[in-house]
């Protein structure tokens, strides 16, 4: 617009003053801009004041040329600065997003704030993913390559700050669940070359010991940036013994967590997966005791039950029971014996009276009893008269008795 | 702890699964029994005797 042109316009040309607030409108009609809106800016923080209400206020500037070349004044209120992922310092190069907004009573225009970011953490953030992508491609962070912890390691190494709550924590746990060996491998946790040390105490502890945990307290991402380092995932994943990451809180996972064997949500809980518990072990023990016995309890029970009855298949009774079976067995045989005798006895009885019948028949008796005699002289049978002679003394049998005679004379035929 | 209280556990473990098993002659048993019972004493002394050591590597090693 054109003031000196403007002037030499007639009156009745010229519009009537505007209010305070109908400009003001109009300016905020004008930064009402697509390009004011929901944008990133980045800057310097300068002038950084927190309320006592939790809003902050601050400018960010650009320098240029050694001195400042633009600044905007900006505002973040409460709701949106609680969610502030580290502390804004003056000085701090910064990435905001926000929206360009005027404050009529002020008559300023200023950027109110929703989020911020350090400068450079989008870098960050995208060098973590090509490194994701790297060591995920070489199989660093395969479940094929997860080893399980020893049970009972005799000597765990920690990998960690030598200042700080972490050992502590661990020391703690050890302690208190399984006092053993711990061997400190100090190392700077965060700031510039913070992953060479680290990945140099891994290195340096991991021949010595049976398990290595690497731990780190919370932290800010840039604090745990060193733990996403290719030099620490490759020490971790080259490590001869099991390695625990607990690093930073369980929210924050770095790929030292991914390659590591087991992953825990604080050095702590680090130290409980790897140490047992005295007292459980202990318990276990003790039923391990009960058990042995009550093992050995019921192998001589069952001793005594198998003694029993191989007794009782011994007794007496099943004897007497063999026994009067073979008896029974024996007055069978006796019987069919006997039978056996008799039917011989008998037959034999039958064939001697048939003989004795034959004999009887053949007998001088039953001659005699037919009416014939015998006569006798000297004892022998007389066969015919040429052994006798006149006056010789002669004994006749008859069937029922004899009688002696004198021969009176002898007739030859 | 010692790499051994895990060797004499499982050893226990055996011991108990064969006395368990009735395969197992009752001489045997018992002799297997002694032998437990040794292991068992042997790991509560492991367990009581356990002490706290910690040692810190240099840096520059």
């Amino acid at each position: 617009m054109d003031w000196f042109n403007t002037r030499d316009e007639p009156e009745d040309r010229i519009a009537a003053p505007l209010s305070v607030s109908e400009l003001s409108a109009i300016v905020q009609e004008l930064l009402d801009d697509s390009r004011l809106l929901d944008i990133r800016v980045r800057g310097e923080v300068t002038n950084y004041k927190h309320h006592g209400r939790g809003h902050r206020y601050f400018s960010l500037s650009e320098k240029g040329g050694g001195s400042t070349a633009a600044v905007i004044r900006c505002v973040m209120w409460r709701s949106d600065a609680d969610r502030l992922p580290f502390a804004p310092e003056e000085g701090m190069e910064v990435v905001v997003n926000g929206s360009v907004t005027v404050y009529p009573p002020h008559g300023t225009y200023q950027l109110q704030v929703r989020s911020m970011e350090k400068a450079g953490l989008g870098e960050k953030y995208l060098l973590i993913e090509q490194w994701k992508k790297e060591l995920a491609a070489a199989g660093l962070f395969s479940q094929d390559r997860k080893r399980s912890l020893p049970a009972f390691p005799q000597t765990i190494g920690v990998v960690t700050s030598e200042t700080g709550a972490v050992i502590h924590d661990i020391q703690n746990v050890v302690l208190r669940r399984f006092p053993l060996k711990i061997i400190i491998s100090p190392t700077a946790v965060q700031g510039e070359g913070a992953h060479a040390e680290i990945a140099t105490a891994i290195h340096r502890v991991a021949g010595l010991v049976d398990v290595v945990i690497v731990a780190r307290g919370g932290g800010s991402f840039e604090d745990l940036f060193p733990f996403n380092h290719p030099d620490v995932v490759k020490a971790i994943a080259s490590c001869p013994v099991p390695v625990v990451s607990a690093i930073g809180h369980e929210v924050d996972v770095t790929l030292a967590d991914l390659a590591a064997d087991v992953r825990a949500p604080t050095p702590s809980a680090a130290a409980e997966l790897v140490v047992p518990d005295r007292a459980d072990l202990l318990l276990r023990l003790q039923e391990q005791k009960v058990r042995i016995k009550t093992a050995l309890q019921g192998r001589v029970a069952w001793a005594r039950d198998e003694m029993l009855g191989l007794r009782d298949r011994l007794r007496p009774q099943k004897f007497s029971r063999r026994i009067g079976e073979r008896k029974q067995y024996t007055a069978d045989l006796a019987e069919r014996m006997d039978r056996a005798w008799a039917t011989r006895i008998g037959r034999e009885r039958l064939l001697l009276a048939g003989m004795k019948n034959a004999l009887d028949a053949q007998s001088p008796l039953a001659v005699l009893s037919r009416g014939y005699c015998v006569a006798e002289k000297d004892g022998s049978v007389v066969k015919g008269v040429t052994s006798i002679q006149k006056d010789d003394r002669l004994k006749i049998r008859f069937y029922d008795g004899t009688t002696r005679v004198i021969v009176e004379r002898v007739d030859h035929d | 702890m010692t790499e051994t209280y895990e060797t004499k556990i499982e050893r226990l473990k055996e011991i108990i699964n064969k006395i368990e098993d009735g395969n197992t002659s009752l001489e045997e048993s018992m002799k297997l029994y002694e032998q437990g019972a040794v292991l068992v004493r042997q790991c509560e002394t492991l367990l009581a005797e356990a002490e706290l050591k910690i040692s810190t590597l240099s840096r520059d090693a």
